[in-house]
């Protein structure tokens, strides 16, 4: 062992046909450790670089929404997953990401609060930054309160931002009314404008880009000091105090850069169709996105994503669904018609798929690949 | 003054149907440590199950009936989808019965049809003076409906053998189910009687007024509230939700005239201030029990 | 064991998705979408060729369903009528293949827009300004022209929409007019929800008590009939003479039911969205009755125009309710842009817009008046300016009874329309 440790400074070489031998510290910690995680990620990557010339329109936005609002959910299984502390105030710093990327990239002369100042690189960072600081003020309430406690206060905050989003017309524009979305420029491209490219296939590449970028960051994040830190107060933090790991401003850093995603996730979101209303930002929106990290998979950067897309792509899904099924009714008159079977087999699908398999797509990702590992004597 | 007593009194009214909806919260949660979300779907089927009912039988057996069958939709709910959840995380549960609520209520909106329906109560929005205040009958049956179902919650955890199994369930599961208390039935029974507590808020609140899709909104006001009261205590449960109601009355009829610049409508997130300073000084609500760390 | 199943659950919901829809680049026909040489699905006339509408609407759980789905059916009976008649320019019209469910959430109608934008040649129905107003950036873009369904203001201002009867706002003023004229009122409360909608019926009512020098003030009322404390407590207290009330129907009965129990005796009057036959059985009933008056932008179901008597014949045996007839109205500019843009021989997205804007008069068969739907003009000629007045009655078949004809009062006639009144309160 400490043979192994001491070379460890040096990279390790492994033994020839034996890829899945560590023999270094910094092997076992690697980013991707082992060779079937690179093949199976560039493989992914190429897809989806080339998927913007392959499909439409349509599907390309849905994927473009469904790549931020994983961002969103690894933000959320930041502070949910890895550092336990249950959130159900997500909906609340999407909301103060997305209406301070939309102010401050806003028209001055429009009939609602805009600076005018467009690139991406400004506003991004910024909406990040204000939806952290708001992290931080609510932080405190996490040290003092656990569980469901947590979760329902958390649900509180909601609830009180979409109070003030309806009241602070002169931001939001007001319920029913709204307010564009940020306007999304780099080095002077506007993406949400049809040129060469349509506005749909810019849009994917800049949140595709944008999600591999946060991905990996979290992804490092979780793997040195401050992830096995947030790891140590979810396990137990009574312990983790006793082992020297300050509970108060871990919890903090948890929240902080939680907020910080979650802010980005929301300044992009709305780009997609470049409008949005306060009411968006309520109970609802924040469910969807715990349901994200449980049906994908806790604690896990990939399990976010796959949930994300999951639960975007899901009403998609169901609204096909009853193409297969024609003796359906397509009048919205009768019971029971298509648009009832597509509503209800949204709720049906998160209820089975999470009875079936509560470790959500990640816990099937592990048994498919531990059953091909292992074959043919896999039982 | 009048004003002021008109205004404790809807309070009180409207709070004793976030008690009901609240109980329905806490009795699951003591049973199985879950918050169901299905709770505002159950509602809306007891107040729609009534509106068809109430052209048959009489107003009060209508309720009963509603209430019963609802206790039975929950209690087979529970049954197939969250049984199979037993030992699996709270929250996985938790998402489960909002797929619940999302079903539930679609299908329950099929039967709303295009007009809005009534539950065709007695009482309506007749009046009585109570010591010279203009009481509306509604807020009265309310509270008097609340009283009793509590009185006979209590009655039923205190004196009867199944309640005392209840109770000992939600103390600890594993030594209940060593002494032999059946702690699936404590289950399904703690979902029934969620069921039948949310049906019968359901018709309280069509009571003097309609049932249309949009009622069950209502629901989440008993979030705050249980929270208020501390999740797993009874008593905290209805007082957390006559505080809630009240406190919401009160900010509405005065917060206009004494702190305008609070926005209009503050009165709608008044019990989450509310329910956000309590846990400041009380991080386990009111009456909730102090979760004991053993290091 | 259980995840294989999962996981086959998934591949298959995964494979019929990609299986049910194209997915791919490069399948679409630009020259003309939505609209093809072959005839429609189950077609009337077998020899036209067909011209898809879309429709998203409020059909399952959102907050607008019981208006939402009489809209829908309505906008089927119209245009099948319309293919009865012949079509038009050789096309049947189809508003029943891309019909989607927005759930009255701006992000899914976004989303369900995005989904068949490609397969048709306008909307013949998108629900709700919210949700419109996602869409409204591509719609223009993109040259698609929208029948709306909602009478906000703003859409005066805006090219692709095909507004019918007047705004929130201008019905408002009339209804203020309408006040003064017959039991004139000194001060007017506005009891409304947040928004395009309330906000804009406030707005047009402050507008008109100030035209008429009447005391005016606003209360904002949120959604849920536990939440009408407040309004109810203003109104007691405040005793204006006229309420002005916009909010849905089960909030209206217990805003009405409960002043009037706590002695109130002011009058009320609604925009059309706040009234639902149901209510004539609620415990407001009495109170509705003495009142409460309806306004309006055109008459209800059981009305004998030609167009109503179309109506009612195309629809069948119904349960009767004013979204169909507001489905029904509202088509009528669409088909008057085909129309023309099939005489103009460019049946495309580009023509269909250039026929809007040469339509000067739209023929809604009795349903408006003569002179309605002038959308050559500006936002402010454009505009309709007639409501009517209705008041409960038990006896017919949607519980109102118009007692007022459409009209334009003095205050919606002289108002100059520069902006949505939203904006204004």
């Amino acid at each position: 062992m400490t043979a192994l440790l001491e070379r460890g400074g040096r990279r390790g070489r492994r033994p020839r046909g034996r890829p899945l031998l560590h023999t270094s510290y910094k092997q076992d910690m690697a980013l991707l450790d082992t060779p079937g995680k690179r093949r199976w990620l560039s493989a992914l990557l190429v897809i989806a670089v080339l998927a913007p010339f392959m499909l439409t329109d349509d599907i390309l936005q849905l994927l473009a929404v469904g790549f931020v609002a994983s961002i969103g959910a690894i933000g959320l299984n930041i502070v949910t997953g890895y550092a336990g502390q249950i959130s159900l105030g997500h909906a609340f710093f999407l909301a103060i990401g997305a209406y301070t990327a939309a102010a401050v990239s806003g028209d001055p002369d429009g009939k609602v609060i805009g600076f005018g100042v467009t690139s991406i690189l400004v506003w991004l960072p910024l909406a990040g930054l204000a939806a952290a600081l708001a992290g931080v003020i609510v932080a405190p309430l996490a040290t003092r309160l656990r569980g469901l406690y947590l979760a329902i206060v958390t649900l509180g905050l909601v609830f009180l931002g979409e109070h003030i989003f309806k009241e602070w017309d002169s931001l939001t524009g007001g319920p029913g009314v709204g307010r564009p979305s940020a306007v999304p420029e780099l080095f002077g491209i506007r993406l949400d404008e049809a040129g060469a490219y349509s506005k749909e296939q810019k849009l994917y590449l800049l949140m595709l880009v944008m999600l591999v970028l946060f991905a990996v960051l979290a992804r490092n994040l979780m793997r040195s000091r401050v992830g096995r830190a947030f790891a140590a107060v979810r396990d137990r933090d009574i312990a983790a105090a006793i082992i020297g790991v300050d509970l108060r401003r871990y919890k903090l850093l948890a929240f902080a850069i939680s907020s910080f995603y979650a802010g980005v996730a929301g300044a992009l979101m709305y780009t997609v169709a470049g409008y949005f209303d306060p009411g968006s930002f309520n109970l609802l929106l924040s469910v969807q996105f715990i349901a994200m990290i449980l049906i994908g998979g806790v604690a896990t950067v990939s399990g976010s994503i796959m949930g994300a897309m999951f639960i975007t792509l899901l009403p998609r899904i169901t609204r096909e669904l009853p193409g297969v099924l024609p003796f359906i009714s397509s009048e919205s008159k009768d019971t029971p018609n298509v648009f009832q079977v597509e509503t209800v087999l949204y709720g049906l699908l998160i209820i089975i798929f999470l009875i079936l398999e509560p470790r959500g797509l990640f816990g099937i990702w592990t048994r498919i690949r531990n059953y091909w590992k292992a074959w043919p004597f896999s039982y | 003054m009048t004003e002021f007593w008109q205004s404790v009194a809807r309070g009180l009214g409207n709070g004793s149907i976030y008690a009901l909806l609240a109980l329905g919260f806490v009795i699951i949660y003591k049973s199985t440590r879950v918050v169901s979300f299905a709770q505002p779907a159950f509602m809306l089927a007891g107040a729609v199950l009534v509106t068809y009912l109430a052209a048959e039988v009489n107003f009060f057996l209508a309720l009963v009936l509603s209430a019963l069958a609802v206790a039975l939709l929950a209690l087979g709910v529970e049954r197939v989808t969250v049984r199979p959840m037993v030992g699996k995380p709270v929250f996985v549960v938790a998402i489960i019965t909002l797929g619940l609520d999302i079903v539930i209520r679609v299908i329950v909106n099929g039967f709303i049809g295009l007009d809005v329906r009534q539950v065709g109560d007695p009482w309506g929005l007749q009046t009585v003076n109570l010591l010279g205040v203009p009481v509306q009958q509604r807020y009265l049956a309310m509270l008097l409906t609340t009283a009793l179902m509590v009185a006979a919650l209590f009655a039923f955890f205190r004196y009867t053998r199944f309640g005392l199994a209840m109770r000992a369930a939600a103390f600890d599961q594993e030594t209940a189910l060593a002494q032999g208390v059946p702690v699936g039935a404590v289950f399904a029974t703690s979902w029934a009687m969620a069921g039948g507590l949310a049906a019968v808020a359901g018709v309280l609140v069509g009571s003097g007024a309609s049932v249309d899709q949009n009622l069950w909104i209502i629901a989440l006001k008993a979030l705050p509230a249980i929270i208020l009261g501390g999740l797993d205590s009874l008593g905290g449960a209805v007082a957390g939700g006559l505080a809630v109601g009240l406190v919401e009355s009160l900010v509405g009829t005065y917060q206009a005239d004494l702190a305008p610049w609070l926005g209009q409508n503050f009165a709608v997130v008044s019990p989450y201030v509310l329910m956000l300073l309590v846990l400041l000084m009380k991080p386990y609500g009111l009456f909730g029990t102090p979760e004991v760390e053993r290091v | 064991m259980k995840s294989r199943i999962g996981a086959v659950l998934t591949a298959g919901v995964l494979t019929v998705s990609v299986s049910g829809c194209g997915v791919f680049r490069g399948d679409e026909d630009s020259s003309a979408p939505g609209v093809t040489k072959d005839a429609c699905p189950n077609a009337v006339n077998k020899n036209n060729g067909c011209i898809y509408l879309g429709a998203i609407s409020d059909l399952t759980v959102g907050p607008f369903k019981t208006l939402a789905v009489p809209i829908t059916e309505a906008q089927k009976a119209f245009w099948k009528r319309v293919n009865q008649q012949g079509g038009i320019g050789g096309y049947d019209i189809d508003v029943t293949k891309y019909v989607r469910d927005n759930k009255y959430n701006p992000e899914t109608h976004n989303q369900v827009y995005q989904e068949i934008k490609g397969k048709v040649l306008a909307l013949a129905q998108t629900l709700g300004s919210p949700t419109t107003a996602a869409i409204i950036k591509d719609l223009k873009s993109s040259k698609i022209v929208a029948a709306p369904a909602s009478w906000t203001s703003a859409w005066n201002f805006e090219d692709v929409i095909l507004e019918s009867g007047a705004s929130y706002c201008i019905e408002s003023m009339n209804a203020i007019d309408y006040a003064v004229e017959t039991f004139k009122p000194k001060s007017v409360m506005a009891v409304h929800y947040a928004g395009d909608y309330g906000a804009d019926a406030a707005a047009g009512a402050k507008a008109g008590a100030a035209a008429q020098k009447l005391t005016f003030n606003a209360i904002e009322t949120p959604q849920g009939q536990d939440n009408q404390g407040r309004a109810v407590d203003a109104i007691v207290k405040g005793k204006p003479d006229l309420v002005i009330l916009t909010t849905g129907p089960t909030d209206a009965a217990t805003v009405i039911g409960q002043a009037a129990a706590r002695g109130y005796k002011g009058r009320y009057i609604g925009t059309s969205p706040s009234w639902n036959k149901g209510l004539l059985k609620s415990p407001a009933a009495p109170a509705i009755k003495a009142q409460y008056l309806q306004s309006a932008p055109w008459a209800p179901f059981q009305t004998q125009t030609p167009g109503h008597q179309a109506m009612r014949q195309a629809l069948g045996q119904v349960d009767p309710n004013d979204g169909y007839t507001s489905g029904w109205v509202w088509s009528y500019p669409l088909k008057a842009a085909l129309q023309k843009a099939a005489a103009n021989k460019e049946l495309t997205r580009d023509g269909l817009l250039k026929a809007v804007k040469q339509i000067t008069q739209v023929d809604y068969e009795g349903m408006m008046p003569t002179g309605s739907g002038n959308f050559a003009g500006d936002a402010g000629t454009g505009a309709v300016r007639t409501s009517l007045i209705a008041k409960p009655d038990d006896k017919e078949q949607t519980g109102v009874k118009v007692i007022k004809e459409a009209f334009t009062g003095p205050t919606a006639k002289a108002y100059t329309l520069d902006a949505p009144c939203f904006g204004k309160l």
